[in-house]
């Protein structure tokens, strides 16, 4: 299965074959789950994620049409989730529950560098919490996922500009946040409205 | 002049090289006239790089097993007709399972082999245990020695047939099939170190499965004290080859990180990968890489230095890699 390109994949399962699914999961999950876990900084909703953009990638195969490219509707499908799940969890702490934000065990790393990492770790995680979701969604698929403008702007439903704009804003702030660099930035803030 | 405003919208797109080549060309004639904007330019890359740094999670075991079990009565092999697939490119069909009872009845010849694995000390799981075993063979095989029960579904191709001879009845089909193997062993097993060259030189010559074998060798030879230089030197090759910036910018961090193998080979690859990789991101992390064997005193050689000392002085080139080389430079202790 491994050879067989994702559209011919996804043909499989539009036959109601569902024998790709381990391969589809394999080539995919790791960035859907790091994309999930990076926006919404909570691991246990990270994996519910992937679990469930996988079920609905199968069970709405007849919607995927072969000329998209299959990361592009996946990545629909994940943001989508995190956007549900981010209004939720506002909902619920409104109600007066927490919101659990929970880190992956850490690496067999030696405890120096283990700190190290975590900190830094903790340091970004922190920033792109500073972000909207509009803003996390828009840098974390250009920067992490390596997705141009314009498939960005199919996952989230806008305009290429309007992807331009998050992704310069977000850079604004993460700017400020990661290296204290604030040159220029209200100037710029201020001439995108 | 254009607006600093709308140069600095560019940015992130000049940093994901995605900007068409004429507002390329004018934002950076704006950055190098625009004291403000050199500024602003330098915080953006640092801040890009640092965002870099944060690591790429493992998917836990347990999601893939909840998502399969979730939709497993529809994922269940199902036992298909012996019959050849009409579409060309029914490949690999890993977890089909075409059982050949009895391996012991193989005679022929070997093909050409590609890689060969010796029996010890890796062992192979679920299969008959053979005193060698080839993972590039020809077989011939007594049909009463095949199960009547075709499971799974078999990848064939590359069918013929050869017709009865007048002295006897037997008729013959061959074909190219691939099986699933799983070789088990330690990181350090040549066997396994061998198989892992192979797999890094030419899985699939396609990138995205490349990727992720880089990403297993490095986490799996990240604990082990020294890496045989065999895997450092496929590593070294993929820098050297492979078509995709993605793949290249691994392969060098991966470099990086297991530097304990480092050899001359794999120094030459990251000095030519610095000196000739026409994307920034790969030089940087061969300067990083570079930069990371002169602090540990590692093994350099003159021409190391030399490009080192190039780029740290080249006014064109990016501005992290020049200051990248430049702290190579001051880690070198003279001799």
């Amino acid at each position: 299965m491994k050879h067989l390109s994702d559209q011919e994949l996804m043909s499989i399962v539009q036959a109601g074959d569902f024998a790709p699914a381990s391969e589809i999961y394999d080539r995919y999950s790791s960035r859907i789950y790091n994309f999930a876990y990076r926006f919404l900084k909570n691991s246990e909703a990270a994996e519910d994620a992937t679990q469930e953009v996988f079920v609905k990638m199968l069970k709405h195969a007849g919607q995927f049409h072969g000329g998209a490219k299959l990361s592009t509707w996946l990545f629909s499908i994940t943001a989508n989730w995190c956007r549900d799940y981010l209004r939720k969890a506002e909902n619920r702490s409104k109600d007066g529950e927490d919101v659990l934000i929970t880190l992956p065990a850490p690496a067999e790393l030696s405890p120096e560098r283990h700190l190290e990492r975590r900190e830094d770790e903790q340091r970004i995680q922190k920033a792109l919490t500073l972000l909207s979701p509009d803003q996390r969604e828009a840098i974390l698929l250009s920067r992490y996922q390596g997705l141009s403008y314009a498939e960005i702007a199919q996952i989230s439903g806008c305009s290429e500009g309007a992807v331009k704009t998050r992704v310069f804003r977000a850079m604004e702030v993460l700017k400020k946040a990661l290296t204290g660099d604030a040159r220029g930035g209200d100037r710029c803030l201020t001439a995108i409205p | 002049m254009p607006d600093c405003d709308s140069m600095r919208e560019n940015m992130p797109l000049l940093l994901t090289e995605s900007l068409d080549p004429a507002r390329r060309e004018l934002t950076h004639q704006h950055i190098e006239t625009c004291p403000m904007c050199v500024a602003e330019w330098s915080a953006y890359k640092e801040t890009w790089s640092i965002l870099d740094t944060l690591p790429e999670l493992d998917v836990p075991a347990r999601v893939k097993q909840r998502f399969l079990a979730e939709v497993s009565p529809a994922v269940t092999p199902n036992v298909v007709p012996f019959r050849r697939r009409s579409a060309p490119r029914w490949l690999a069909q890993a977890a089909a399972a075409v059982i050949i009872a009895g391996g012991a009845f193989y005679g022929g010849h070997r093909m050409t082999p590609r890689v060969e694995l010796t029996p010890t000390p890796a062992t192979l799981v679920n299969v008959q245990p053979a005193p060698f075993y080839s993972i590039a063979e020809s077989r011939v095989l007594p049909a009463a020695s095949i199960s009547p029960q075709i499971e799974g579904r078999p990848d064939i191709q590359n069918v013929q047939f050869t017709d009865a001879s007048p002295s006897n009845d037997q008729i013959g089909v061959s074909f190219d099939i691939t099986s699933h193997v799983t070789v088990t062993g330690r990181p350090t097993d040549k066997s396994m170190v061998r198989l892992l060259r192979y797999v890094l030189e030419n899985e699939d010559k396609q990138s995205p499965s490349r990727s992720r074998a880089i990403d297993w060798v490095r986490s799996t030879y990240a604990h082990v004290g020294n890496p045989d230089p065999e895997i450092t030197e496929a590593l070294a090759n993929v820098l050297r080859n492979d078509d995709n910036q993605g793949v290249r910018i691994k392969a060098a961090d991966t470099l990086r990180s297991l530097q304990s193998t480092m050899t001359d080979g794999t120094r030459d690859a990251l000095v030519e990968a610095l000196k000739n990789d026409p994307n920034p991101a790969v030089r940087l992390k061969a300067v990083e890489a570079l930069a990371k064997l002169a602090r540990s005193g590692g093994n350099m050689d003159p021409d190391m230095v030399d490009t080192l000392r190039k780029k740290a002085s080249q006014g064109d080139e990016n501005v992290y890699v020049r200051v990248k080389a430049a702290e190579a430079l001051s880690s070198i202790q003279p001799k």
